[in-house]
């Protein structure tokens, strides 16, 4: 029973302090650091359901961030375009470029899925150079407007932190209505054994893309949201790093839970910024920190498949479980 | 009422003929075995009857219409759940889950409902909890409701996969080989379950290996040898059929 009380307050906790941060600082570096936080968690919670419960692993995640991205930045440039639109539209955009994806890739599954989502991934790297016309070439785009929702402009950095947060709180509360109900179950049930899924009269294919097109578009809403956040675009942004680092964050945070991923999350987009998020700490702490930043990410995940597979969830998972048994 | 039909069905694999020409009937709200010796093509005919296999040649019909090529989610949708020799459970979920995994066509909640959960889709999981929780009862394996599928003892998987193909409220439930693994006390309260299951109105095909439970609860036996139906009635006619016992003693010849 207290288990359940503490998943019901912990994460309205949770909300009540992000939502009410506002109001006790307006240090700028620290709503722009959180912002990225909030962005990778609206990534994080499609590729939780991707991933972590569908089974179906991407390493192109970061691609349609990108097309998020510049798809708002291209159609705010000049004003044009409304910013509410322009973002569904981006949303839309990458959802559907996922959905195109998902159909040729049905038959392909673990490696072989993740060497075609890495090989799009490329793909769209490449794109988003060449593309000049569009996506402003090696020098991106500049100059994208804050957000404006009717009369408001969001322009200060913790209007944009607000903004990006409250999205996030949003898409993580749906996720975790989602994976407690019919679809949620079936996607779960794809991943354990496909051929009983498909007894219980699942059609794996047709969820497979649904899923897949789902966590497209969500990272094309982070990605979208992102550029009018900072308000520029440019192509490294959208690398091959940045999708194995959201990869990295379910794997740590643990597959089969929205939370797990959430804190891996939350964990890893801080990283770097340690030092700025704990004032005393010394100097060579922090320069090792940053310096091994990518060594220690990848070490830590090579520790958590040999030693804890099911993550941070599947820790307090079994930490429960032993707890219950007593 | 003839609920499941097949004609001439057949099935080849390179040189090898798994299922030739398979014809017969199955009649509503009987338990209708099917035996055979190992390899004699019962767990390929199960997969050509539910989709996860294609026929080369012949017909399969179910309430009068046939269901040829159709893929294994439509065949379900149709009213034929089935369960599989090597168990499929959930092995991440928990037992009861796994059940309500098997309501899948019975429940309505896309994506968009589901992430809304709407007081009508909170009141149909409720409900769809309860479900499953009564089938699990039904085939006895109610105290393993929380377990994750995969700490559930192997004779109990079966049990559980009963109940996740009832789920699915089929008019057809084909199972194969329910009772390997069940002790014999648990192979008595299968043969009950399955009566009672009969009772509700559900038309039962059931390949088994225990000729014990097999002429106690069915009510007719198709016999396959080598991908062939070599006969078909009732059980005690069966038992003294010249073309069974010889396909039978030929195998026990073959084992020694």
């Amino acid at each position: 029973m207290s288990r359940r009380l503490v998943g019901t307050i912990a994460p309205v906790l949770a909300v009540m302090v992000v939502l009410a941060l506002p109001l006790v600082t307006t240090d700028r570096y620290l709503f722009k650091v959180l912002t990225f936080v909030g962005l990778n968690l609206i990534v994080v919670a499609g590729l939780a359901l991707l991933f972590g419960y569908a089974g179906q692993i991407s390493l192109g995640h970061a691609a349609f961030f990108g097309i998020g991205a510049y798809t708002v930045g291209y159609l705010t440039a000049d004003g044009a375009v409304p910013w509410l639109i322009a973002t569904l539209a981006a949303t839309v955009l990458a959802a559907l470029v996922g959905f195109t994806l998902a159909l040729p890739m049905l038959r392909l599954k673990g490696h072989y899925l993740g060497m075609a989502t890495l090989g799009f991934s490329e793909i769209m790297t490449v794109l988003f150079v060449e593309a000049r016309g569009i996506t402003g070439g090696n020098d991106g785009l500049r100059g994208i407007p804050y957000p404006v929702l009717g009369p408001f402009k969001i322009a200060t950095p913790g209007g944009v932190y607000l903004l990006v947060w409250i999205t996030a709180i949003i898409v993580l509360v749906l996720a975790g209505n989602l994976v407690r109900t019919r679809p949620g179950r079936a996607l779960r049930a794809l991943h354990g054994a496909e051929l009983g899924a498909q007894a219980c009269g699942i059609d794996t294919g047709r969820l497979r893309v649904q899923v897949f097109a789902l966590s497209a578009g969500l990272a094309g809403l982070a990605g979208a949201l992102y550029a009018s956040s900072v308000g520029y675009v440019s192509p490294t942004t959208f690398s091959l790093e940045f999708s194995v680092l959201l990869v990295a964050m379910i794997v740590l945070g643990g597959t089969g839970s929205i939370a797990g991923p959430v804190a891996a999350c939350v964990g890893l987009t801080l990283l770097p910024y340690v030092d700025a998020l704990i004032p005393g700490l010394p100097r060579e702490a922090v320069s090792f920190l940053q310096d091994w930043e990518a060594d220690i990410a990848g070490i830590v995940m090579i520790l958590v498949l040999l030693f804890a597979p099911g993550g941070v969830a599947g820790l307090i998972r079994s930490m429960t479980r032993a707890g219950d048994s007593r | 009422m003839t609920v499941l039909a097949t004609r001439g069905l057949s099935r080849r694999f390179g040189g090898l003929v798994a299922v030739d020409d398979v014809s017969f009937d199955v009649h509503a709200g009987m338990i209708k075995a099917l035996i055979g010796p190992n390899g004699a093509g019962k767990s390929t005919l199960f997969n050509l009857l539910t989709g996860f296999d294609r026929p080369d040649a012949g017909d399969i019909s179910f309430l009068g219409a046939s269901i040829l090529g159709w893929a294994p989610h439509r065949v379900v949708r149709a009213g034929i759940a089935r369960t599989f020799q090597n168990t499929q459970l959930f092995d991440e979920m928990t037992v009861a889950e796994n059940v309500l995994v098997g309501m899948h066509t019975c429940l309505r909640a896309g994506f968009a409902e589901g992430s809304l959960r709407l007081p009508a889709t909170k009141a149909s999981e409720r409900a769809a909890v309860e479900q499953a929780c009564r089938l699990l009862r039904l085939v006895g394996a109610d105290r393993f409701a929380d377990s994750p599928g995969a700490d559930v003892p192997h004779g109990v998987r079966r049990l559980v996969e009963i109940a996740r193909a009832l789920a699915s409220n089929p008019k057809l439930l084909l199972l194969d080989e329910p009772a390997a693994g069940l002790n014999n006390a648990e192979t008595h309260a299968l043969a009950t379950c399955l009566r009672r299951i009969q009772a509700d109105g559900t038309t039962i095909l059931i390949v088994e290996h225990d000729m014990g439970l097999v002429m106690e609860i069915s009510d007719e036996i198709i016999v396959l040898d080598r991908g062939r139906k070599i006969a078909e009635g009732p059980p005690l006619l069966i038992q003294k059929d010249a073309a069974v016992i010889e396909a039978y003693l030929g195998e026990v010849i073959a084992d020694a």
